[in-house]
Protein backbone atom coordinates (compact mmCIF):
# COMPACT_ATOMS: atom_id res chain seq x y z
CA UNK A 1 0.00 0.00 0.00
CA UNK A 2 1.52 3.34 -1.00
CA UNK A 3 2.36 5.51 2.01
CA UNK A 4 0.28 8.63 2.52
CA UNK A 5 2.52 11.61 1.87
CA UNK A 6 0.67 14.77 2.84
CA UNK A 7 -1.90 15.93 5.33
CA UNK A 8 -4.25 18.69 4.19
CA UNK A 9 -6.04 20.67 6.89
CA UNK A 10 -8.97 22.84 5.84
CA UNK A 11 -11.19 25.08 7.93
CA UNK A 12 -14.59 26.05 6.57
CA UNK A 13 -13.52 24.93 3.10
CA UNK A 14 -10.29 26.98 3.12
CA UNK A 15 -6.99 25.08 2.93
CA UNK A 16 -4.79 26.20 5.81
CA UNK A 17 -2.01 23.65 6.08
CA UNK A 18 -0.34 21.07 3.92
CA UNK A 19 1.97 19.01 6.07
CA UNK A 20 4.31 16.19 5.15
CA UNK A 21 3.56 12.95 6.97
CA UNK A 22 7.18 12.18 7.65
CA UNK A 23 7.65 14.86 10.32
CA UNK A 24 6.19 14.44 13.80
CA UNK A 25 4.57 17.47 15.34
CA UNK A 26 1.52 19.28 16.67
CA UNK A 27 -0.55 21.88 14.83
CA UNK A 28 -3.14 24.17 16.37
CA UNK A 29 -5.88 24.92 13.90
CA UNK A 30 -8.16 27.88 14.57
CA UNK A 31 -11.80 27.25 13.73
CA UNK A 32 -15.03 29.14 14.48
CA UNK A 33 -15.29 27.47 17.89
CA UNK A 34 -11.66 27.62 18.89
CA UNK A 35 -8.51 25.55 18.53
CA UNK A 36 -8.48 22.02 17.15
CA UNK A 37 -5.19 20.33 18.07
CA UNK A 38 -3.88 18.03 15.32
CA UNK A 39 -1.00 15.66 16.02
CA UNK A 40 1.24 13.92 13.49
CA UNK A 41 3.34 11.00 14.67
CA UNK A 42 4.98 8.07 12.89
CA UNK A 43 3.05 8.48 9.63
CA UNK A 44 -0.28 8.77 11.46
CA UNK A 45 -2.59 11.66 12.28
CA UNK A 46 -5.11 12.28 15.03
CA UNK A 47 -7.10 15.06 16.63
CA UNK A 48 -5.72 15.42 20.13
CA UNK A 49 -8.36 17.87 21.27
CA UNK A 50 -11.09 20.06 19.85
CA UNK A 51 -13.66 22.57 21.15
CA UNK A 52 -16.69 20.47 20.24
CA UNK A 53 -19.29 18.94 22.60
CA UNK A 54 -19.17 15.26 21.56
CA UNK A 55 -15.42 15.03 20.70
CA UNK A 56 -16.19 12.49 17.98
CA UNK A 57 -13.12 13.65 16.06
CA UNK A 58 -10.94 12.85 19.06
CA UNK A 59 -12.61 9.47 19.58
CA UNK A 60 -11.70 8.49 16.02
CA UNK A 61 -8.11 8.15 17.17
CA UNK A 62 -5.08 7.71 14.91
CA UNK A 63 -5.59 7.45 11.15
CA UNK A 64 -3.17 6.50 8.39
CA UNK A 65 -5.45 7.46 5.50
CA UNK A 66 -8.88 8.89 4.85
CA UNK A 67 -10.49 11.89 6.48
CA UNK A 68 -10.95 13.11 10.06
CA UNK A 69 -13.58 15.77 10.53
CA UNK A 70 -14.55 18.03 13.41
CA UNK A 71 -17.98 19.15 12.30
CA UNK A 72 -18.72 21.84 14.90
CA UNK A 73 -15.33 23.49 14.39
CA UNK A 74 -15.51 22.99 10.58
CA UNK A 75 -12.14 21.27 10.37
CA UNK A 76 -11.47 18.70 7.63
CA UNK A 77 -8.20 16.74 7.77
CA UNK A 78 -7.42 14.79 4.59
CA UNK A 79 -4.65 12.21 4.74
CA UNK A 80 -2.92 10.73 1.75
CA UNK A 81 -2.47 11.06 -1.97
CA UNK A 82 -5.25 11.80 -4.34
CA UNK A 83 -5.66 9.14 -6.97
CA UNK A 84 -3.74 6.29 -5.41
CA UNK A 85 -5.71 3.19 -4.61
CA UNK A 86 -6.01 2.96 -0.88
CA UNK A 87 -6.42 -0.40 0.74
CA UNK A 88 -9.72 0.26 2.50
CA UNK A 89 -12.40 -2.35 3.00
CA UNK A 90 -15.22 -0.06 1.94
CA UNK A 91 -15.53 3.08 -0.18
CA UNK A 92 -18.11 4.71 2.08
CA UNK A 93 -20.10 4.00 5.20
CA UNK A 94 -23.84 4.49 5.49
CA UNK A 95 -24.82 5.47 9.02
CA UNK B 1 -0.71 3.24 -28.28
CA UNK B 2 -4.14 2.77 -29.72
CA UNK B 3 -4.69 4.78 -32.89
CA UNK B 4 -8.37 5.31 -32.30
CA UNK B 5 -9.13 4.85 -35.95
CA UNK B 6 -11.78 2.36 -36.95
CA UNK B 7 -10.75 0.74 -40.21
CA UNK B 8 -13.86 -0.24 -42.08
CA UNK B 9 -13.51 -2.96 -44.64
CA UNK B 10 -13.06 -1.26 -47.98
CA UNK B 11 -12.03 -2.05 -51.46
CA UNK B 12 -9.14 0.37 -51.26
CA UNK B 13 -5.93 -0.59 -49.61
CA UNK B 14 -4.50 2.20 -47.47
CA UNK B 15 -0.70 2.08 -47.47
CA UNK B 16 0.83 1.35 -44.04
CA UNK B 17 2.86 4.55 -44.10
CA UNK B 18 -0.33 6.59 -44.45
CA UNK B 19 -1.99 4.65 -41.66
CA UNK B 20 0.94 5.39 -39.36
CA UNK B 21 0.91 9.07 -40.20
CA UNK B 22 -2.82 9.40 -39.64
CA UNK B 23 -2.65 7.54 -36.38
CA UNK B 24 0.18 9.77 -35.15
CA UNK B 25 -1.83 12.88 -36.08
CA UNK B 26 -4.83 11.51 -34.22
CA UNK B 27 -2.68 10.98 -31.17
CA UNK B 28 -1.59 14.61 -31.27
CA UNK B 29 -5.17 15.76 -31.55
CA UNK B 30 -6.25 13.59 -28.64
CA UNK B 31 -3.46 14.90 -26.45
CA UNK B 32 -4.27 18.48 -27.32
CA UNK B 33 -7.93 18.25 -26.35
CA UNK B 34 -8.36 19.19 -22.70
CA UNK B 35 -9.70 16.43 -20.52
CA UNK B 36 -9.57 13.82 -23.26
CA UNK B 37 -6.03 12.60 -22.65
CA UNK B 38 -6.05 8.83 -22.69
CA UNK B 39 -2.51 8.55 -21.38
CA UNK B 40 -3.33 8.82 -17.70
CA UNK B 41 -4.34 5.76 -15.77
CA UNK B 42 -7.86 5.77 -14.37
CA UNK B 43 -7.79 6.63 -10.68
CA UNK B 44 -10.21 7.43 -7.89
CA UNK B 45 -10.18 11.06 -6.77
CA UNK B 46 -11.88 11.88 -3.50
CA UNK B 47 -12.80 15.10 -1.68
CA UNK B 48 -14.62 15.82 1.59
CA UNK B 49 -16.34 19.05 2.58
CA UNK B 50 -18.63 20.17 5.35
CA UNK B 51 -22.04 21.18 4.01
CA UNK B 52 -25.66 20.68 5.11
CA UNK B 53 -24.26 20.47 8.64
CA UNK B 54 -22.50 17.20 7.87
CA UNK B 55 -19.55 15.65 6.02
CA UNK B 56 -20.01 15.14 2.29
CA UNK B 57 -17.51 12.98 0.42
CA UNK B 58 -17.46 12.78 -3.36
CA UNK B 59 -15.36 10.15 -5.16
CA UNK B 60 -14.96 10.05 -8.93
CA UNK B 61 -13.07 7.91 -11.42
CA UNK B 62 -11.08 9.85 -13.99
CA UNK B 63 -7.97 9.77 -16.16
CA UNK B 64 -7.28 13.37 -15.27
CA UNK B 65 -6.90 15.07 -11.90
CA UNK B 66 -8.04 18.38 -13.38
CA UNK B 67 -11.18 16.86 -14.79
CA UNK B 68 -11.90 15.12 -11.49
CA UNK B 69 -11.38 18.33 -9.53
CA UNK B 70 -13.62 20.37 -11.82
CA UNK B 71 -16.40 17.79 -11.69
CA UNK B 72 -16.17 17.44 -7.91
CA UNK B 73 -16.23 21.22 -7.42
CA UNK B 74 -19.32 21.49 -9.63
CA UNK B 75 -21.05 18.83 -7.58
CA UNK B 76 -20.19 20.62 -4.32
CA UNK B 77 -21.49 23.90 -5.77
CA UNK B 78 -24.76 22.19 -6.54
CA UNK B 79 -25.02 20.87 -2.98
CA UNK B 80 -24.22 24.34 -1.62
CA UNK B 81 -27.07 25.73 -3.71
CA UNK B 82 -29.47 23.16 -2.30
CA UNK B 83 -28.27 23.83 1.25
CA UNK B 84 -29.43 27.43 0.88
CA UNK B 85 -32.94 26.21 -0.01
CA UNK B 86 -33.39 23.55 2.65
CA UNK B 87 -31.53 24.83 5.72
CA UNK B 88 -34.05 24.76 8.58
CA UNK B 89 -31.86 26.96 10.77
CA UNK B 90 -31.20 29.67 8.22
CA UNK B 91 -33.82 32.45 8.34
CA UNK B 92 -33.25 33.18 4.62
CA UNK B 93 -33.81 29.66 3.32
CA UNK B 94 -36.82 28.70 1.26
CA UNK B 95 -37.98 26.25 3.92
CA UNK B 96 -37.89 29.04 6.51
CA UNK B 97 -39.99 31.21 4.24
CA UNK B 98 -42.58 28.45 3.99
CA UNK B 99 -42.57 28.03 7.77
CA UNK B 100 -42.89 31.76 8.44
CA UNK B 101 -46.01 31.91 6.25
CA UNK B 102 -47.75 28.98 7.93
CA UNK B 103 -51.41 29.77 8.34
CA UNK B 104 -50.88 33.00 6.41
CA UNK B 105 -50.21 32.51 2.74
CA UNK B 106 -48.89 30.24 0.02
CA UNK B 107 -45.21 30.60 -0.80
CA UNK B 108 -43.83 30.40 -4.34
CA UNK B 109 -41.05 27.82 -4.37
CA UNK B 110 -38.19 26.57 -6.56
CA UNK B 111 -38.45 23.46 -8.72
CA UNK B 112 -36.14 21.67 -6.28
CA UNK B 113 -38.40 22.44 -3.32
CA UNK B 114 -41.44 21.39 -5.32
CA UNK B 115 -39.79 18.11 -6.26
CA UNK B 116 -38.84 17.36 -2.65
CA UNK B 117 -42.28 18.27 -1.29
CA UNK B 118 -44.00 16.06 -3.88
CA UNK B 119 -41.71 13.14 -3.02
CA UNK B 120 -42.25 13.77 0.69
CA UNK B 121 -46.00 13.65 0.22
CA UNK B 122 -45.68 10.41 -1.73
CA UNK B 123 -43.62 8.78 1.02
CA UNK B 124 -46.05 10.05 3.67
CA UNK B 125 -48.90 8.34 1.82
CA UNK B 126 -47.01 5.07 1.41
CA UNK B 127 -45.88 5.00 5.05
CA UNK B 128 -49.31 5.89 6.40
CA UNK B 129 -47.99 9.15 7.80
CA UNK B 130 -44.99 7.60 9.58
CA UNK B 131 -42.81 9.84 7.45
CA UNK B 132 -44.10 13.35 7.97
CA UNK B 133 -42.09 16.52 7.40
CA UNK B 134 -44.51 18.47 9.60
CA UNK B 135 -42.99 16.64 12.59
CA UNK B 136 -40.62 19.62 12.47
CA UNK B 137 -42.70 21.42 15.11
CA UNK B 138 -42.04 18.50 17.50
CA UNK B 139 -38.34 18.13 16.69
CA UNK B 140 -37.56 21.70 17.73
CA UNK B 141 -38.74 20.87 21.24
CA UNK B 142 -35.72 18.61 21.75
CA UNK B 143 -32.26 20.04 22.43
CA UNK B 144 -29.76 17.37 21.42
CA UNK B 145 -26.71 19.49 22.14
CA UNK B 146 -27.65 19.97 25.76
CA UNK B 147 -29.70 16.82 26.34
CA UNK B 148 -33.00 18.55 27.07
CA UNK B 149 -36.34 16.88 26.42
CA UNK B 150 -39.72 18.61 26.30
CA UNK B 151 -42.44 18.29 28.91
CA UNK B 152 -45.41 16.13 27.85
CA UNK B 153 -47.63 19.21 27.83
CA UNK B 154 -45.40 20.96 25.29
CA UNK B 155 -45.63 17.95 22.98
CA UNK B 156 -49.40 17.55 23.35
CA UNK B 157 -49.97 21.18 22.50
CA UNK B 158 -48.19 20.73 19.17
CA UNK B 159 -49.61 17.41 18.02
CA UNK B 160 -52.50 19.11 16.14
CA UNK B 161 -49.88 20.88 14.03
CA UNK B 162 -48.44 17.59 12.81
CA UNK B 163 -50.31 16.44 9.73
CA UNK B 164 -48.80 16.05 6.29
CA UNK B 165 -52.27 16.41 4.77
CA UNK B 166 -52.34 20.00 5.97
CA UNK B 167 -49.48 20.77 3.58
CA UNK B 168 -50.92 22.06 0.32
CA UNK B 169 -48.73 21.75 -2.71
CA UNK B 170 -49.58 23.63 -5.90
CA UNK B 171 -47.76 21.72 -8.61
CA UNK B 172 -48.80 23.98 -11.46
CA UNK B 173 -47.71 27.25 -9.89
CA UNK B 174 -44.95 25.75 -7.72
CA UNK B 175 -46.31 26.82 -4.35
CA UNK B 176 -46.47 25.41 -0.82
CA UNK B 177 -48.95 26.41 1.87
CA UNK B 178 -49.00 25.21 5.46
CA UNK B 179 -52.58 25.34 6.67
CA UNK B 180 -52.14 26.25 10.35
CA UNK B 181 -50.04 28.88 12.08
CA UNK B 182 -47.30 27.23 14.05
CA UNK B 183 -46.79 24.39 11.59
CA UNK B 184 -43.12 23.73 10.86
CA UNK B 185 -41.68 21.53 8.14
CA UNK B 186 -38.23 20.04 8.63
CA UNK B 187 -36.81 18.35 5.54
CA UNK B 188 -33.83 16.79 7.28
CA UNK B 189 -35.20 13.29 6.69
CA UNK B 190 -35.25 13.64 2.90
CA UNK B 191 -32.95 16.35 1.52
CA UNK B 192 -29.61 14.60 1.98
CA UNK B 193 -30.80 11.82 -0.32
CA UNK B 194 -32.08 14.44 -2.76
CA UNK B 195 -28.74 16.25 -2.66
CA UNK B 196 -26.93 13.00 -3.42
CA UNK B 197 -29.16 12.52 -6.49
CA UNK B 198 -28.52 16.05 -7.80
CA UNK B 199 -24.77 15.78 -7.14
CA UNK B 200 -24.61 12.54 -9.13
CA UNK B 201 -26.46 14.22 -11.98
CA UNK B 202 -23.93 17.05 -11.90
CA UNK B 203 -21.02 14.62 -12.04
CA UNK B 204 -22.56 12.84 -15.02
CA UNK B 205 -23.10 16.16 -16.81
CA UNK B 206 -19.39 16.86 -16.25
CA UNK B 207 -18.53 13.66 -18.10
CA UNK B 208 -17.81 11.44 -15.10
CA UNK B 209 -18.73 7.83 -15.80
CA UNK B 210 -18.22 6.40 -12.33
CA UNK B 211 -18.62 8.02 -8.94
CA UNK B 212 -19.83 7.89 -5.38
CA UNK B 213 -21.55 10.72 -3.54
CA UNK B 214 -21.89 10.30 0.22
CA UNK B 215 -23.95 13.03 1.93
CA UNK B 216 -23.25 11.81 5.43
CA UNK B 217 -24.78 8.31 5.27
CA UNK B 218 -27.00 9.02 2.28
CA UNK B 219 -25.03 7.53 -0.54
CA UNK B 220 -25.51 7.18 -4.28
CA UNK B 221 -23.21 5.22 -6.59
CA UNK B 222 -22.91 4.94 -10.35
CA UNK B 223 -20.49 3.07 -12.60
CA UNK B 224 -17.61 0.81 -11.63
CA UNK B 225 -14.22 1.47 -10.04
CA UNK B 226 -10.96 1.23 -12.03
CA UNK B 227 -10.55 -2.39 -10.92
CA UNK B 228 -13.89 -3.18 -12.53
CA UNK B 229 -15.65 -3.72 -9.22
CA UNK B 230 -18.74 -1.88 -7.94
CA UNK B 231 -18.48 0.68 -5.13
CA UNK B 232 -18.46 -1.09 -1.79
CA UNK B 233 -20.52 0.27 1.09
CA UNK B 234 -20.30 -0.55 4.77
CA UNK B 235 -23.30 -0.45 7.08
CA UNK B 236 -22.38 0.89 10.47
CA UNK B 237 -22.98 -1.02 13.66
CA UNK B 238 -25.48 1.18 15.51
CA UNK B 239 -23.86 0.51 18.88
CA UNK B 240 -20.23 1.00 17.86
CA UNK B 241 -18.52 3.65 19.97
CA UNK B 242 -16.23 6.20 18.34
CA UNK B 243 -14.50 4.37 15.51
CA UNK B 244 -16.64 3.09 12.65
CA UNK B 245 -17.48 -0.53 13.17
CA UNK B 246 -19.04 -2.16 10.14
CA UNK B 247 -21.61 -4.90 10.55
CA UNK B 248 -22.25 -5.62 6.88
CA UNK B 249 -20.87 -4.72 3.46
CA UNK B 250 -22.60 -4.63 0.11
CA UNK B 251 -21.95 -3.59 -3.47
CA UNK B 252 -23.86 -0.58 -4.71
CA UNK B 253 -24.51 -0.79 -8.45
CA UNK B 254 -26.20 2.36 -9.78
CA UNK B 255 -28.32 2.61 -6.65
CA UNK B 256 -28.71 4.73 -3.55
CA UNK B 257 -28.58 3.67 0.08
CA UNK B 258 -29.71 5.60 3.15
CA UNK B 259 -29.67 4.78 6.82
CA UNK B 260 -31.72 6.22 9.66
CA UNK B 261 -30.38 5.44 13.09
CA UNK B 262 -30.98 6.24 16.73
CA UNK B 263 -27.30 7.01 17.25
CA UNK B 264 -26.94 10.08 15.00
CA UNK B 265 -28.47 12.68 17.31
CA UNK B 266 -29.40 11.54 20.79
CA UNK B 267 -29.00 11.87 24.52
CA UNK B 268 -29.74 9.46 27.33
CA UNK B 269 -31.76 10.35 30.43
CA UNK B 270 -32.23 7.74 33.14
CA UNK B 271 -31.30 4.92 30.79
CA UNK B 272 -33.74 6.01 28.08
CA UNK B 273 -32.43 7.09 24.69
CA UNK B 274 -33.96 10.25 23.22
CA UNK B 275 -33.08 10.51 19.55
CA UNK B 276 -34.27 12.53 16.57
CA UNK B 277 -36.58 9.97 14.89
CA UNK B 278 -39.89 10.97 16.43
CA UNK B 279 -43.29 9.42 15.92
CA UNK B 280 -45.51 12.08 14.30
CA UNK B 281 -48.42 10.59 16.24
CA UNK B 282 -46.93 10.82 19.74
CA UNK B 283 -43.98 13.21 19.53
CA UNK B 284 -41.67 10.72 21.24
CA UNK B 285 -38.71 8.80 19.78
CA UNK B 286 -39.61 5.39 18.39
CA UNK B 287 -37.52 2.64 19.92
CA UNK B 288 -38.36 -0.53 18.00
CA UNK B 289 -35.37 -0.16 15.66
CA UNK B 290 -31.73 0.84 16.15
CA UNK B 291 -31.21 1.48 12.46
CA UNK B 292 -32.89 1.13 9.07
CA UNK B 293 -30.97 0.99 5.78
CA UNK B 294 -32.78 1.16 2.45
CA UNK B 295 -31.50 0.61 -1.07
CA UNK B 296 -33.52 2.24 -3.84
CA UNK B 297 -32.94 3.73 -7.27
CA UNK B 298 -33.16 7.31 -5.99
CA UNK B 299 -31.49 8.82 -2.95
CA UNK B 300 -34.49 10.99 -2.16
CA UNK B 301 -36.68 7.90 -1.75
CA UNK B 302 -34.05 5.84 0.10
CA UNK B 303 -33.66 8.71 2.57
CA UNK B 304 -37.37 9.39 3.18
CA UNK B 305 -38.34 5.72 3.38
CA UNK B 306 -35.49 4.97 5.79
CA UNK B 307 -36.88 7.70 8.03
CA UNK B 308 -40.48 6.46 7.70
CA UNK B 309 -39.71 2.75 8.07
CA UNK B 310 -37.79 3.48 11.27
CA UNK B 311 -41.02 4.84 12.70
CA UNK B 312 -43.05 1.91 11.42
CA UNK B 313 -40.88 -0.76 13.06
CA UNK B 314 -39.04 -3.92 11.95
CA UNK B 315 -41.63 -6.45 10.78
CA UNK B 316 -44.12 -4.12 9.10
CA UNK B 317 -41.14 -2.11 7.88
CA UNK B 318 -39.61 -5.01 5.97
CA UNK B 319 -43.03 -5.77 4.48
CA UNK B 320 -43.36 -2.20 3.23
CA UNK B 321 -39.83 -2.15 1.81
CA UNK B 322 -40.56 -5.36 -0.11
CA UNK B 323 -43.88 -3.94 -1.32
CA UNK B 324 -42.11 -0.86 -2.69
CA UNK B 325 -39.65 -3.07 -4.57
CA UNK B 326 -36.67 -1.82 -2.55
CA UNK B 327 -34.05 -3.69 -0.55
CA UNK B 328 -33.56 -3.08 3.13
CA UNK B 329 -31.81 -4.06 6.34
CA UNK B 330 -33.20 -3.29 9.78
CA UNK B 331 -31.49 -3.74 13.12
CA UNK B 332 -34.14 -4.01 15.80
CA UNK B 333 -33.98 -2.94 19.44
CA UNK B 334 -32.39 -6.27 20.41
CA UNK B 335 -29.71 -5.98 17.77
CA UNK B 336 -31.14 -8.70 15.52
CA UNK B 337 -30.95 -8.12 11.77
CA UNK B 338 -34.02 -8.21 9.52
CA UNK B 339 -33.50 -8.21 5.76
CA UNK B 340 -35.56 -8.22 2.58
CA UNK B 341 -35.50 -11.48 0.65
CA UNK B 342 -33.46 -10.14 -2.28
CA UNK B 343 -30.77 -8.60 -0.17
CA UNK B 344 -29.93 -11.83 1.67
CA UNK B 345 -27.41 -12.94 -0.92
CA UNK B 346 -26.12 -9.47 -1.69
CA UNK B 347 -24.75 -8.56 1.70
CA UNK B 348 -21.89 -9.93 3.71
CA UNK B 349 -22.78 -9.91 7.38
CA UNK B 350 -19.99 -9.73 9.94
CA UNK B 351 -19.86 -12.68 12.32
CA UNK B 352 -21.17 -11.10 15.49
CA UNK B 353 -24.61 -10.31 14.16
CA UNK B 354 -27.46 -12.76 14.22
CA UNK B 355 -30.24 -12.72 11.71
CA UNK B 356 -33.76 -12.48 12.99
CA UNK B 357 -35.47 -15.87 12.60
CA UNK B 358 -37.57 -16.15 9.51
CA UNK B 359 -36.15 -13.21 7.59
Amino acid sequence: MPKARNVLIEVDGHPLYVLPMGRDGIVEVEGPRGKTIVELKQEKVRVKDSPCPAKQCVKQGWAEHGVIVCLPNKVVITIGNDGDDVDTVVDAITR
Amino acid sequence: MKSGIQHAKSKFQIPNSTKRMVSTLCCFVLLALPGSCTHGKEKIYKKSRIMMDTVITISVVSHSEDHAERAINSAFSEIKRLEALFDFYSPDSEVSRINKHAGISRVKVSQDMLAVMVKASFVSDKTGGAFDVTAGSLLVLYDFSHGIKPRPYAIEKRLPLVNYKAVHIDRKDAGVFLEKAGMLIDLGGIVKGYAADRAVETLKREGILSGLVAVAGDIRAFGLKPDGKPWKIGIKNPRAEGKDDILATLDLKDMAISTSGDYERFFIIEGERYHHLLSPATGYPVRTCQSVSIIAGEGVLADAFATGVFIIGPEKGITLIEKMGFDGLIIDREGAVHVTSNIREKIELEKNFTRHNGS
